[in-house]
């Protein structure tokens, strides 16, 4: 499994005197989804573009499956989402595709084939002789999807694949990444951590220019859980002191914190207490609060932001 | 990249080029407004002057008058309506082309569409593609104004005759090979410009200026004059009185003014962010 799908190294480029990606080394593994994450500005669609070879890097090497960006040898093999493409509005979004799985070497009955394939796989079957100018938003955002999806390529990047898609068209589409992703590798960028978080196996996270590698399943002493309580009408009452106070004397307990919205961030060690879920809903029924979300872990947005407020504190 | 999978290329971008002509809104519109172009032009101008070519007092005058400059051969076209066109088209389409194929990549690259392409296709192949495109639709338009021109001409005189349709072919090589230089202008300012109307601007601008600079050349020394024969489009004043198929001796030049562009703009677009 450890053959680098995607290799990059020492790689820079800047834009004037800013430098938006500064030497930063990487390398996906065949089979992996991974997550880019950033601020905006942080060269997330920068990276994105160097990798499809649509802009050329100051220095440093970048290899796709063993190729440079922009090779033809990766004709067909990798594709791409780039944010604010937009297909021809004079043509159909099938006759478009269709072209594009013949660019790639399709025959015309194989392009057509294909590409009533991907439009059925985000939901726009019906719409293959729809100008690409009469679709919505979402549509044209699902349409330009499904082009990368043509040919079943080993690699692809999507950028900000559910933007402006409403919550059942991205659930969808997430869905469907999440089945593709057992034969095609991604990478991924988004500013939707929940939606990464659920997508990938592993995170690039861009910051001032560099690149910090998390892997998100961390091997620690220290376990952590999320939780979540109800509030409102019928609920109890619930003060955050008290709830931290009673979660402080479970045993094997380090730390408590208390968050907006009824949050609470738990750490303890794994190995004094191998039951200590239940201890905790023993501890919440106990004390009448219902709970309304338990998760195991460190939810991805508190591992990546908790340790940047950390460090600017 | 294999010979063949760059021809196959090149045949798709011209069939989707040939698609928006005669598929599209756009296209149908282009088509519309030639037609229209052509009906005035036909209407009122070649099918009445076609009559004056004739009178035979009209063409001793323009044998004496210009008989030195060999303009007089422009009466050996097997119909005047012909004669007319040719003229007519070597003057007029050059600009057109300008302005019909100042579209080939800057659209597409201003909206995003060709990062799609270029994930499938060499940026080599996307210049070629879109000009032989070009090409191809330029040359429908001058098969369709010729046919009506033949089509006049039948009229006016109850038939055609095989001369007619061998000078129509003739006549549109000619107008093919007339209108590649321009063309590939066209490609090497929307490899570059944001959209096609900055591209026609500036092609119209550096025609200018080029012409500018070089009359100031020539003015001041008088042996740079033959620079002039290497600007694209020269070889249209020796071809309007040419006759007969070795006049396609003169299509080097355009085609070496071709090739030149179209370098310049694959190593444009190579160099450009998509």
């Amino acid at each position: 499994m450890n053959n680098p799908i995607i290799k990059v190294s020492q790689l820079t480029k800047s834009y004037g005197r800013h430098k938006v990606l500064n030497n930063i080394s990487f390398e996906i593994n065949t089979g992996e989804t991974v997550a880019l994450i950033g601020q905006n500005g942080a060269g997330k669609t920068t990276l994105f573009s160097l990798l499809c070879g649509y802009i050329k890097a100051d220095s440093g090497s970048m290899q796709l499956l063993g190729q440079q960006p922009g090779s033809q040898a990766l004709f067909g093999n990798v594709s791409a989402l780039p944010q604010d493409a937009q297909l021809d509005p004079a043509f159909s979004i099938g006759e478009q595709l269709c072209f594009y799985g013949q660019l790639q070497g399709l025959t015309a009955r194989a392009a057509r084939a294909e590409t009533e394939r991907v439009l059925a796989l985000v939901d726009l079957g019906s719409h293959y002789h729809t100008k690409a100018g009469a679709l919505s938003h979402g549509m044209r955002k699902r349409a330009c999807m499904a082009q990368a999806f043509i040919g079943s390529p080993a690699l692809i990047l999507l950028d900000e694949p559910t933007a402006g898609l409403d919550p059942a068209n991205a659930l969808h589409i997430r869905e469907l990444i999440s089945d593709l992703s057992q034969h095609t590798s991604f990478l991924i960028s988004s500013h939707n951590i929940f939606e990464l978080e659920r997508l990938c196996n592993k995170v690039l996270y861009l910051q001032d220019g560099q690149l910090q590698q998390h892997h998100a399943q961390p091997n620690e002493s220290t376990a952590h859980l999320s939780l979540q309580l109800a509030a409102g009408p019928g609920n109890a009452v619930v003060d955050s002191e008290e709830v931290c106070q009673q979660l402080r004397q479970l045993a094997g307990v380090k730390e408590v914190t208390a968050g907006r919205n009824h949050e609470y961030q738990l750490s303890y060690q794994s190995q004094v207490v191998d039951d200590f879920d239940i201890r905790l809903l023993q501890c919440l029924a106990a004390n009448g609060w219902q709970y309304k979300q338990l998760s195991k872990g460190k939810s991805l947005e508190q591992q990546l932001f908790a340790r940047k407020k950390m460090a600017a504190v | 990249m294999p010979m063949i999978m760059l021809l196959r290329q090149i045949r798709l971008f011209s069939q989707v080029e040939l698609s928006r002509l005669w598929l599209t809104r756009r296209g149908l519109m282009t088509l519309a407004a030639t037609a229209v172009v052509w009906f005035f032009l036909l209407r009122y101008a070649i099918a009445p002057a076609s009559e004056i070519l004739q009178e035979p007092n009209f063409q001793k005058s323009l044998t004496a008058a210009f008989g030195m400059l060999g303009l007089h051969q422009l009466l050996n076209w097997p119909a005047p309506e012909l004669t007319l066109y040719w003229m007519l088209s070597l003057i007029l389409l050059p600009f057109l082309s300008l302005v019909f194929t100042a579209n080939q990549l800057s659209s597409d690259a201003a909206r995003g569409t060709l990062r799609f392409i270029s994930l499938r296709s060499s940026r080599t192949a996307i210049v070629l593609g879109r000009f032989c495109g070009q090409l191809i639709v330029q040359l429908c338009l001058i098969l369709l104004s010729l046919t009506a021109t033949l089509a006049i001409s039948a009229v006016r005189q109850g038939g055609i005759s095989w001369q007619a349709i061998e000078a129509a072919l003739l006549i549109s090589c000619h107008l093919l090979i007339v209108l590649m230089p321009f063309t590939a202008l066209m490609t090497v300012f929307s490899a570059w410009a944001r959209s096609s109307r900055l591209a026609l601007s500036l092609a119209i601008v550096s025609l200018g200026v080029a012409f500018g600079l070089l009359s100031w050349l020539i003015y001041h020394q008088p042996d740079t004059a033959f620079l002039l024969e290497y600007m694209p489009g020269a070889q249209i004043w020796q071809l309007i009185p040419a006759q007969g198929w070795q006049s396609l001796q003169l299509a080097a030049l355009p085609l070496a003014q071709t090739a030149v562009f179209l370098l310049i703009a694959q190593q444009i677009l190579s160099r450009r962010a998509l």
